[in-house]
């Protein structure tokens, strides 16, 4: 997949201002506060519907202005398509070829794009949340299925939830049990299934980028007692049941895949608490790789991918050495105020100072 | 800005589905500058509509008529019944000709987020209409939403004790995608791929 043409109006920090890209893609240079993320970002509202950074489109718009505009031309399996975006305080709307599309999730299933964040270390560091997230995001990147499961779910929790803060019957409750096990249950069977194949794959992967010999492992935690052996189904369900009383108190579900934990570890250590700095960043850029990588066995087109500032964490060499790999299957687009850093990458170069 | 009437108007404009303040607004200069007689029978039609328009005291579906034209016909199949969430739905089904049998209306599905339980979708109501009729297959034709399942499983497993056959719409999506019967190609097939719920 590539972009060749980007088109902003009054997006952010940009109020006008169109590109042309390579299908190698770019180097995206300036200092910082030049709005290099803020483009990233732009390009890959198309992949998402929305920006990575906020729920909100209101906060896209330059602040003087009353709406914004993207328009992007991509190439997807050999097709070419026009991509657009706008939104106002009232409104959003993303068309792709001129035709409206009615949801934004339905993007999924066209672009996709692996985004590299400085922030990313959080998934490694930070709560569980943000390994589901990360996870989540993945699988649906992958598997269009698992989306519209995900959603599902989350509907049923909800509406689980808001049953036990009422006065429900038994024989409702027991409907939204069964409905939220079942459902519960795909959702992990697909997570269990992605990480069969993430697991090696990341393991090759670290090892390459990374100078330490330490074993890796990824485990999935469950939220509730898994017997291994026994039906998965069959485990939620007798959970559920002894855990009744105190659902009941606390108003809420207390177990199920939005509690569970993806567990990386590294010698058998957590890498949460027991990880450097360094070995935390390699394993996260590991872990965005091996992403991309399964999105291209699967969709039979490689994802774009956006490097923003992260590459400055692995040695140089090796850096480079990655990005030559890569460069010769993804369209990638590096940010970086140290434009010296870079030397040698061989890409196209954007100064956003002499553009802004 | 509107005031007064106008702005009354707009208002009560506003609260159709699809209808923000522009189109309200829009929609209101249009309708006071449109030809008089025109405009004052479309009030009129609405408002003749609405006050004659009310729940079958059968089957549930807005209708004129009490009991509605389904459940006065007495050629259409009496022991297929279609469950459904609205009246609108009833219409979905009947352009895709593949069912002639009779209907009953929710009006709602299963949701404790809106406080919506087994009494609020028409359930004792319901049982009435299965009590008196010779009804040997019940299509539960609902939207495989989460509450549109909830409301399917509940049904069937009360159905359980009525030895009648108990069918849901196929989805054709492996996974229950939330998808709503649009087209009647679309619903037409999944009503002839339905199958029983106890699968
Ligand atoms: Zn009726």
């Amino acid at each position: 997949m590539e972009i060749s043409l980007l088109k902003l109006q009054n997006y952010r920090n940009f109020a006008e201002l169109e590109l042309i890209f390579e299908p190698e893609g770019a180097l995206i240079h300036g200092k910082n506060g030049i709005g290099k993320t803020n483009l990233l970002e732009a390009i890959s509202y198309f992949a998402f519907g929305k920006s990575f950074r906020t729920k909100h489109d209101i906060d896209l718009i330059n602040f003087s202005k009353a709406f914004f505009r993207l328009e992007a031309n991509f190439t997807i399996n050999g097709k070419q398509f026009v991509f657009e975006a706008s939104a106002d305080k009232n409104i959003k709307q993303i068309k792709i070829d001129e035709t409206n599309i009615s949801k934004t999730s339905e993007l999924f299933q066209y672009l996709k794009i692996v985004y590299f964040s400085p922030q990313d270390i959080r998934i490694i560091s930070g709560p569980p949340a943000e390994r589901r997230r990360f996870f989540d995001l993945a699988i649906s990147q992958y598997s269009f299925n698992y989306l519209q499961l995900l959603r599902k779910y989350y509907r049923i929790l909800k509406q689980r939830n808001a049953l036990l803060k009422s006065k429900f019957n038994n024989l409702e409750k027991k409907t939204w049990d069964e409905q939220f096990i079942d459902i519960a249950c795909q959702v992990i069977e697909f997570r269990l299934d992605y990480l069969k194949k993430f697991i090696p794959l990341l393991t090759d992967t670290y090892s390459q980028i990374s100078n330490n010999h330490e074993e890796l492992d990824v485990k999935y935690k469950f939220s509730f007692a898994n017997f291994y052996g026994e039906n998965l189904k069959d485990n939620l369900r007798n959970h559920l049941e002894e855990t009744e009383k105190s659902e009941i108190e606390s108003l809420r579900s207390l177990s199920g895949p939005h509690l569970d934990d993806i567990q990386f570890s590294f010698d058998l250590h957590p890498a949460r608490s027991f990880g450097s700095q360094g070995q935390q960043r390699s394993l996260v850029i590991a872990a965005r790789l091996v992403q991309a990588n399964l999105i291209s066995k699967k969709a039979k087109d490689t994802p774009i991918l956006m490097f923003d500032d992260v590459l400055a964490d692995l040695d140089k060499e090796r850096a480079l050495s990655i990005i030559h790999l890569l460069k010769k299957k993804h369209q990638i687009f590096i940010a970086t105020p140290n434009v010296k850093n870079y030397e040698g990458f061989h890409l196209q170069n954007i100064n956003l100072e002499e553009l802004v | 800005m509107f005031s007064g009437l106008l702005a009354e108007l707009v208002q009560n404009l506003k609260k159709l589905p699809g209808i923000g303040s522009k189109s309200a607004q829009r929609l209101a200069m249009y309708l006071i500058s449109m030809e008089k007689v025109n405009a004052l029978e479309l009030a009129e039609s609405i408002q003749n509509t609405v006050k004659n328009y009310k729940n079958c005291s059968v089957c549930n579906m807005l209708t004129e008529n009490n009991p509605c034209h389904f459940c006065s016909d007495y050629t259409r199949n009496q022991n297929q019944l279609c469950i459904v969430e609205n009246t609108q739905d009833i219409y979905l089904i009947e352009d895709t000709n593949e069912f002639k049998g009779r209907y009953f209306v929710l009006n709602n599905l299963l949701s404790p987020l809106d406080g919506i339980g087994s009494d609020e979708i028409n359930f004792p109501k319901l049982l009435e209409l299965l009590k008196s009729d010779g009804i040997d297959e019940i299509i539960l034709a609902l939207n495989p939403s989460a509450e549109g399942e909830s409301t399917i499983s509940f049904l069937a497993s009360q159905f359980e004790e009525l030895k009648v056959k108990v069918t849901r719409l196929s989805t054709g999506l492996p996974f229950g995608g939330d998808i709503e019967y649009t087209s009647s190609l679309t619903l037409g097939n999944a009503l002839k791929r339905r199958y029983s719920v106890k699968d």
